[in-house]
């Protein structure tokens, strides 16, 4: 469960990025935060997980485990502890490309492992088997072999969810993780945290509302550093207008961006793998 | 194929204990080989810590470095002002040398396939023989001192730059090449106005990497006798005066790092400048 | 517009086309430059014929090469090899751990200027410096030439492990610590696999030139080929020493031949995954 109060930072000038952010995630909840670009919303994650300083307010962290955590002022071996039960999946995916799907999905334990055994002999085998059961989970488990970095997007953001899974956190943390998807992988990956979300909370940050009105069970909408909207994930109209501003347009019907190579092959006769739900030509959604 | 490069086991990827098999008969197999050399060589390396005392010993006695040289001895500025001339010099005549033959070995501007083969096979030759060797030679020729070591640095331009002007050469567009001679122009001509400009901004920048180069040779060929401060260096060394030796070893870290400094801005300069014509 | 420029518009202005302002301007630079460096080197240009004639000469007594003295040469060479296989993974190993304190991504400021400053200075340094040192201190022997090519090693590996890691992305080392990895940790699951095509490829072109650089220090006192060819010519066997060239010659070869090799198979597939 994570308790976040009046979370604050500020410019160097003075100027808030994020003014009293207040917020609860619970048991059971997939909580999706919404905003314009440059509202607060990746920073406010950032905070939670202490890859950037707050300037005020707390993040309070309470594991299945019993222990607390304040996030904000954790430092060294408390902050690894904190990190070790919270599960973090990136836009960018990036994970270890070089290295085997099986190995990144175990770095997920890093924290759990002494760091002289992680030198001397890594991971042993029951922990590559319950690897793969991670794997099974976000239906990579044929992939494990593979260097990492022969994936596509979507099947690279599986395997992160797979280490996030692997970690056995108290809390899912996800940063825009389908900003660099196409729709249809995009379906996958939230199809895929939604039930998740039913026996650890995942807070996830996301750029689509139609996703999180389909998926999640409650929304949070930041504007201008300030939790503007807290509660039902359906908005109306008038509500996206007021968090987005002139942004809107592009949210709701992304213009089609310079195809990507993955854009490309989706639609190329030669690789076979036509979309059909998208009418054959991809538009990749950005942020 | 797996990943890794070893068969799948039904498990449908390689189990961390395999791997770690695998990675510590790897490390153990070096491990193995370098003590069998070390020990074949009669390489002792406790001697760290039993003839540690020698190395302090030394070091005492080199500090506190007699830089007071810098100002008594002006004779220094003079060896300073050799090794960087010798450098200097010897990049030019080696780079241009180089740069003439490299036409010769370049696949697509050679005469003749056969000159292209004996061309690169002398660059390579060249980078082969160990500088000293070509130094002492030239010492009979030429005399002690820096004519025979600038020399020496030349040769050895041509052997290490001739190879890497002519890979420039060979990896240019042949498209204006090929409009060049459209036009009616013989083949020194599509040279000069083909493949010359789009080869010289590797050339320069080379340039100016060999320089960094031969000053550092000039150095050590001066240790061998070729003058300027390296020969000052082992002067130093073998009348036993080390306080000499570190202010010198100093001096020479200084005028390194100061010359790529300098050859640094220059070539920036030129760059921003475009003076290519 | 720089002002030698400026002046010799003004002086020279009717008389030069515009054109050829500038480039006369860098010639004159340049002419002076080399006059003076000629005349710093004792450059005799009615000396370099009769100079060139005589180094002619010389080569004559080189030829034909002794090949008796071969089977003797074999050992040397060896043992040249031998220092600079020893010497390359110990100077790997030193070079990695200044890498990674020269690192701006993995290393607190005034370790990371510290580490490269060591790296540059050792840079500066020609290795032959490096070997007269550590043979007065040690006398000489295997020990100091070892020590010298892996000490030496750290100026040119140093400084291209220290790139490597800067290049690498970030937020790969973010996401691997966003798992509450201790740093070390990192390091291991993240740097080393990114890295390590790199660190392959360049300490194998490392060993090609501490083979190089072995046969020179060789000649100062290190053993292996060096020696014999530098005792060779001291005692005016030209012959031989022409011998002890040839050999080296295949050696460097040999070890270039091999060095691409690898590099060019670690490059495309990876050896070690």
């Amino acid at each position: 469960m994570l308790n976040v109060e009046q979370l604050t930072k500020k410019l160097p000038d003075g100027r808030a990025l994020l003014d009293g952010i207040s917020f609860r995630v619970s048991r059971g909840e997939f909580v999706g935060v919404l905003g314009a670009s440059g509202a607060g919303k990746s920073l406010t994650l950032r905070c939670i997980l202490g890859l950037t300083r707050a300037d005020g307010g707390t993040a309070t962290l309470q594991a299945n485990d019993g222990q607390t955590f304040e996030l904000t002022t954790c430092k060294g071996r408390c902050q690894r502890e904190a990190r070790r039960r919270m599960g973090v999946i990136f836009q960018g995916f990036n994970l270890v490309k070089r290295l085997r799907v099986i190995d990144n999905v175990m770095i997920g334990r890093l924290a759990q492992i002494h760091p002289l055994r992680s030198w001397l002999y890594g991971f042993t085998d029951a922990e590559a088997a319950e690897a793969l059961e991670a794997l099974r989970r976000v239906k990579m488990e044929k992939y494990a072999d593979r260097t990492t970095g022969s994936l596509s997007g979507g099947e690279m953001q599986r395997v992160a969810i797979a280490r996030a899974v692997f970690q056995k956190p108290s809390l899912y943390l996800a940063d825009e993780p389908i900003a660099s998807l196409d729709p249809s992988n995009s379906l996958a990956i939230m199809k895929l945290l939604q039930p998740l979300a039913k026996e650890t909370p995942v807070l996830g940050v996301f750029h689509q509302p139609e996703m999180t009105a389909r998926f999640c069970t409650r929304v949070i909408a930041i504007k201008h550093g300030k939790i503007v909207y807290d509660g039902n994930p359906g908005l109306s109209h008038a509500q996206l207008e007021d968090i987005y501003g002139d942004e809107l347009m592009q949210v709701l019907r992304p213009a089609p961006a310079a195809l990507t190579p993955e854009d490309v092959s989706a639609v190329s006769p030669f690789s076979g793998r036509i979309d059909e739900s998208t009418g054959g030509l991809l538009a990749k959604q950005t942020t | 194929m797996s990943a890794t490069g070893l068969p799948l086991p039904a498990l449908g990827y390689v189990p961390p204990s395999a791997m770690f098999r695998r990675r510590t008969a790897i490390i153990a197999g070096v491990v193995a080989f370098i003590t069998a050399a070390g020990v074949y060589l009669n390489f002792k390396p406790w001697m760290l810590f039993t003839d540690f005392h020698h190395l302090v010993r030394l070091a005492d006695e080199m500090v506190p470095p007699n830089v007071a040289l810098l100002w008594t001895k002006t004779a220094l500025y003079q060896s300073v002002a050799e090794t960087v001339a010798m450098a200097f010099l010897g990049t030019l005549v080696g780079g241009t040398v180089a740069f003439a033959l490299a036409f010769v070995a370049a696949k697509n501007t050679t005469p003749h396939p056969w000159l292209r083969h004996v061309a690169r096979l002398g660059f390579g030759l060249e980078r082969a023989t160990p500088n000293f060797v070509v130094l002492l030679i030239l010492f009979i020729a030429f005399g002690f001192g820096p004519y025979a070591a600038m020399i020496a640095l030349a040769i050895g331009s041509v052997g290490m730059f001739g190879k890497l002007f002519a890979d420039a050469i060979e990896q240019i567009d042949p498209g204006p090449c090929e409009a060049v001679a459209s036009v009616g122009a013989n083949p020194f001509q599509v040279i000069r106005y083909a493949v010359i400009p789009q080869v010289l901004p590797s050339v320069v920048a080379n340039g100016f990497y060999a320089f960094d180069v031969n000053m550092r040779a000039a150095i050590a060929l001066g240790v061998y006798g070729g003058g300027g401060i390296g020969f000052e260096l082992q002067l130093a060394m073998k009348v036993l005066r080390y306080p000499d030796v570190l202010a010198l070893i100093l001096l020479v870290i200084v005028l390194i790092t100061g010359m790529e400094r300098v050859s640094d801005l220059i070539r920036r300069s030129l760059l921003r400048s475009d003076t290519l014509k | 517009m720089s002002s030698p420029t400026a002046y010799l518009h003004r002086r020279t202005g009717a008389l030069l086309p515009r054109r050829l302002r500038k480039p006369l301007l860098a010639f004159f630079v340049l002419g002076t430059l080399i006059a003076v460096s000629a005349r710093l080197c004792k450059v005799d240009l009615s000396e370099f014929f009769p100079g060139l004639l005589k180094g002619v000469e010389v080569l004559r007594f080189f030829f034909p090469p002794d090949w008796s003295s071969l089977q003797e040469m074999l050992v040397p060479a060896l043992v040249t090899v031998l220092l600079a296989a020893v010497a390359t993974p110990l100077g790997v190993v030193l070079s990695f751990f200044f890498g990674l304190a020269g690192a701006r991504n993995l290393s607190p400021p005034w370790l990371r200027s510290t580490a490269r400053t060591l790296i540059g200075v050792e840079r500066a340094l020609p290795e032959i410096i490096v070997l007269l040192l550590l043979v007065a201190a040690l006398g000489v022997g295997p020990f100091p030439g070892v020590i010298a090519l892996a000490i030496g090693s750290v100026g040119m590996l140093g400084k291209l492990f220290a790139d490597a890691i800067e290049e690498l992305d970030a937020k790969v080392l973010e996401s691997v610590g966003s798992v509450g990895a201790t740093r070390s940790q990192i390091i291991r699951f993240a740097v080393l696999p990114e890295v390590m095509p790199a660190l392959l490829s360049n300490s194998i072109f490392r060993f090609e030139v501490n083979i190089r650089a072995s046969v020179l220090l060789g000649a100062v006192g290190a053993g292996g080929i060096g020696f014999e060819l530098q005792k060779a010519m001291a005692l005016l066997e030209y012959e031989r020493a022409m011998m002890a060239v040839l050999v080296t010659l295949l050696l460097v070869f040999g070890a270039e031949r091999v060095s691409d090799f690898l590099r060019r198979r670690v490059l495309d597939g990876g050896k070690l995954a």
